[in-house]
């Protein structure tokens, strides 16, 4: 017989044909009694268990975050309806929990409406007690726990840092095999950055339920896998320090950073005025939540990494280091430096109406001489200043998943595009004092400092210290990354370092204030312009007050700690952020947070 | 008048005809049942889809004629590729497939598209080709396979892109491709398919590894597989009656209204009408594949081959997808799974069958009266 490839097909067809009706007369005929069981009497339900989240240590293990289990009253409306009459059931849920059924809750048992319904949350301890002695009377009742997340005090002194949790969107759970509805995901902050470290794996247990809710057959399980515990590089007994310290100061609103310069980990890092973690986790009441987000000091802002501020003053190491580098001046280069500094028609002032004389670099540092920095500047060149503040890292995420804005720095490109303008001279000598359009977080300010204080290492910042890896039982260390090395020349360095001692020790520094921190130390004051005719003025409204900065490192020769203090609006580097950071320094050697060697 | 329409009703298939009206009326049926607990109204976008697909089919099968295709076949087959191409840069995602475009009243699924185009453009392709079909007209015409294949694969969505392909296999069947290359395409695929296996997603393996183990994986994918299974099974011989599938309504079933909607038939009508349903759509298609046969032009003919494959074997795969026999690969049931535009591209596809029928009927009897009046 000739192969006919028509009839082929047909065949084909038949054949396959035959094969579905047959698996669906053996599904439905000879298997049909036992699947109409399972989805008569017997129902599959899933229960998901949350394992706990990980913990959030300070660097020193002092506890910051935890979880404990709260109980959700569920109930399966098909197989409550069928056990209770409504009037018998609302009576028994009133004895036990003294719960009223809420009217939607009663038309979805009444009508089946859904497979599962929450009857109460969060359960009291005794509300539990009753659910088990009294286990008989519930059908088709069971207790889900869910996590609910606990801040400790400490974590107080730093919410922008921890972040919160909650619990995931629908569409996140559909994306997302191993979490629930039920588990806390990091919503902001470390919570969120190390979400995939903290969080863990939910676990699944299908069983088959009878019609009284009761588990009868466990048909596959999955464990749940425990979040490991992060430990991070904040030490909180110096965020005591700088919280308390900041908060004795009297100022309204801020931010300080104390990093270790060798590493570059968050030491501290503290957003003023600060909120109450616990109570923004749980929600606060509406009136609490409108004072917060009116507060002209804006508490819910974490400025050190979210704030943009111009930072004046403490820009001029940075400059100097590019000058010294780029030949345009030597450590020994004296320039005449008077009280205003002319381009055409255009003054531009010294802070100091006196002038600063005939002076080198690191006197310039020591008395924060602006005139002497708008000739370095001009002779330096825009295209100078905006190569050296990209080389720090200042305007690009060091480290990307901590660090929120970049910071804003001007070139000739960025005024043509923004504000659609071309480059003045003008626009350079703001620039060499940090004025002008620079606009950078308090976090960036660290950047000025740390490579200066450890020798011209640009480094990753970090805020985890490590992390307990579950599955590896083992600790995993942050190990320092450096990004890039600046191979600044070491006389250079040696000059902007002594230049920054001065402005501590100097006959006429900027800092005096240090001169009472146990160990020597070197700094910069900055005070920054925010509205044209404020210098030197005090003025009345705080919105159009100066910012005040402070940088600093300490021990001088072989720094261990170095930072910024921030204070928004607070008139004077010298006099209001120089005092904090003397404050704080000293406190954390007294203390013992660093030793004296 | 009353003489013209019986003369054009009597050029009218009746088989196909009444089996797609059964089936688009069930649709509505069932899709009222399926998301009836939801307070949805599917069923209602339904019926308007329904509306527009019997509109569709009357004006193709009585004021078109489908040879106009013939010379349109490329611009079609362009249009249908960039409706894949705009898909992958405006698709609206959903369940993380990106399938749709958003045209604000109406998601608009290209792939379903592609699929009716596909049939039209090989069938021009295959007709204007010297038969039996050579090696190298098959490697042109797989280039022009292959490009939207890998563009609904990668969407993703692995069902659609190989009922793209499928009915493309066996109109080149029918062509008379020669047996020797098909058996040494057949030896490759076996030796190459561990290859393909290891580049598949980690869902598609899971997916047909849940075939082969439900237990493995069961909330991952088996899950549909068990609770489909336990569906079906319990609708035993006359189901649990309209409305009253347990299985669907407390939502142990997902996607009943979409991929799953014959386990909620089978749920709630049981094992005579899901049988009955199964054979309907074997009797459609094997009327379809003959009235192929029976067409003497060769765009037609094999524009009946390809919607007839396209019907059988997107109808029994996802049957035996919701019988746990054939990995889940997301392939919807024809006429009955909700979605408008898989329900509008079917119901033209039975209209340019209908078409056919009519006037190649049309024409032959224009033939006999002609020479009748010669004699």
């Amino acid at each position: 017989m000739r192969f006919n490839r028509f009839s082929f097909l047909i065949f084909l067809a038949l054949i396959i044909y035959m094969i579905l009706i047959g698996r669906l007369f053996y599904l439905q005929i000879v298997k049909g009694e036992y699947y109409r069981e399972i989805s008569n009497r017997n129902y599959i339900k899933v229960f998901y268990s949350n394992p706990p989240r990980g913990k959030i240590y300070d660097r020193n293990g002092v506890l910051l975050a935890y979880d404990v289990p709260t109980f959700d009253l569920i109930a399966f409306p098909y197989i409550v309806r069928e056990n209770y009459k409504i009037q018998e059931l609302k009576s028994i849920l009133k004895q036990l929990f003294d719960i009223d059924l809420d009217p939607k809750n009663e038309e979805v048992i009444q009508k089946n409406l859904l497979p599962k319904i929450t009857i109460k949350k969060n359960l009291s301890q005794k509300d539990v007690e009753n659910f088990y002695n009294y286990n008989y009377l519930l059908k088709g009742f069971y207790l889900e726990v869910v996590p609910k997340r606990i801040y400790t005090p400490e974590a107080n002194y730093l919410p922008h840092i921890i972040g919160y949790v909650g619990f995931p969107t629908k569409e996140e759970v559909e994306k997302n095999p191993d979490i629930t509805l039920n588990t806390l995901v990091g919503k902001a902050g470390v919570e969120k950055i190390y979400d995939n470290l903290l969080r863990g794996k939910a676990g699944q247990k299908a069983v088959l339920v009878d019609a009284f809710g009761r588990q009868k057959r466990v048909l596959w399980e999955k464990d749940p896998e425990k979040g490991n515990d992060i430990y991070l590089s904040i030490d909180i007994r110096l965020q005591k320090i700088v919280y308390e310290e900041f908060k004795r100061s009297g100022h309204k609103s801020g931010a300080v950073v104390l990093v270790d310069p060798n590493s570059y980990q968050i030491l501290a890092a503290l957003s003023y005025p600060t909120y109450d973690l616990q109570k923004f986790y749980e929600g606060f009441k509406p009136e609490e939540w409108k004072a917060l987000t009116e507060d002209k000091y804006r508490p819910l802002l974490d400025k050190v990494f979210n704030g943009r501020y111009p930072p004046g003053s403490i820009y001029k190491p940075l400059v100097s280091i590019a000058a010294l580098e780029e030949g345009v001046i030597t450590p020994d280069t004296k320039i005449a430096s008077g009280p205003e500094f002319r381009i055409g028609n255009y003054r531009y002032r010294n802070w100091n109406k006196l002038g600063c004389g005939y002076i080198n670099v690191a006197q310039a540092l020591e008395m924060s001489c602006d005139t002497f920095y708008y000739q370095v500047g001009l002779k330096l060149g825009v295209d100078d200043i905006y190569k050296y503040t990209k080389l720090f890292g200042i305007g690009e995420k060091l480290n990307p998943d901590i660090e929120k804005k970049e910071a804003i720095v001007p070139n000739r490109e960025w005024k043509r595009k923004v504000l659609k303008q071309g480059w003045f001279f003008g626009d350079t000598v703001n620039l060499s004092i940090g004025q002008g359009y620079l606009s950078i977080t308090p976090f960036d300010a660290t950047k000025i400092v740390v490579p200066i204080a450890n020798g011209g290492k640009v480094l990753k910042p970090n805020i985890l210290s490590g992390y307990y890896d579950n599955k590896k039982q083992m600790f995993v260390k942050t190990i320092p990354e450096v990004v890039r090395n600046l191979k600044i020349k070491s006389w250079n360095l040696d000059t902007v370092k002594y230049g920054m001692y001065l402005v501590v020790y100097g006959p006429h520094g900027t800092a005096k204030a240090l001169r009472n921190v146990p160990v020597r130390n070197a700094g910069k004051t900055g005070t920054a312009q925010v509205y044209t005719y404020s210098r030197g003025k005090k003025h009345a409204k705080w919105e159009l007050r100066d910012h005040a900065w402070f940088i600093d490192f300490a021990p001088y020769d072989n720094p261990q700690v170095a930072g910024v203090v921030f204070i928004e609006h607070g008139e004077s580097g010298g006099s209001v952020a120089a005092p904090l950071m003397a404050s704080i320094l000293r406190r954390a050697y007294k203390e013992g947070v660093f030793e004296i060697k | 008048m009353k003489k013209l329409l019986v003369q054009n009703l009597k050029k009218l298939d009746f088989i196909v005809f009444s089996i797609y009206l059964i089936l688009i009326v069930f649709s509505v049926v069932n899709i009222y049942s399926a998301s009836y607990h939801e307070f949805s109204n599917l069923y209602i976008k339904q019926i308007i889809f329904v509306i527009i697909s019997l509109l569709t089919v009357l004006v193709t099968t009585f004021m078109f004629n489908y040879r106009w295709l013939s010379s349109i076949s490329f611009y079609l087959y362009v249009v249908g590729i960039a409706l894949l191409v705009l898909v992958k840069f405006f698709g609206t995602t959903i369940l993380g497939a990106k399938r749709w475009i958003n045209l604000g009243f109406f998601q608009l699924q290209p792939s379903e598209v592609m699929k009716v185009v596909m049939i039209i453009f090989s069938a021009n392709y295959i007709a204007s080709s010297k038969l039996p079909f050579g090696i190298r007209d098959f490697f042109k015409l797989m280039l022009f396979v292959l490009l939207p294949f890998f563009l609904i694969y990668s969407q993703p969505d692995l069902g659609s892109g190989v009922m793209i392909v499928i009915p493309v296999l066996v109109m080149v069947f029918l062509a008379k491709f020669s047996l020797r290359y098909i058996l040494v395409f057949a030896l490759t695929f076996i030796v190459i398919s561990p290859f393909v296996w290891s580049h598949l997603k980690d869902y598609q393996k899971n997916r047909i590894l849940a075939i082969l183990n439900p237990e493995s994986d069961p909330k991952g994918t088996a899950y549909h597989i068990i609770q489909s299974k336990i569906a079906i099974g319990s609708g035993m011989l006359t189901g649990k009656g309209y409305l009253q599938g347990s299985q669907s309504k407390y939502y142990f079933l997902p996607e009943q209204h979409t991929d799953f909607i014959f386990a909620s038939i089978g749920e709630e009508w049981g094992f005579i009408v899901s049988a009955l349903l199964v054979t309907l759509y074997l009797v459609l298609s094997l009327r379809i594949l003959f009235i192929g046969k029976e067409t003497k032009e060769n765009f037609g003919k094999f524009l009946c081959y390809g919607v007839a494959s396209l019907l059988l074997f997107q109808a029994f795969i996802n049957i035996a997808m919701n019988l746990a026999i054939a990995p889940v690969v997301g392939v919807p049931l024809p006429f009955l799974s909700y979605g408008g535009t898989a329900l509008i591209t079917f119901s033209f596809m039975i209209g340019l069958v209908l078409n056919i029928y009519y006037i190649n009927q049309k024409e032959t009897f224009q033939f006999y009266t002609q020479e009748n009046e010669d004699y």
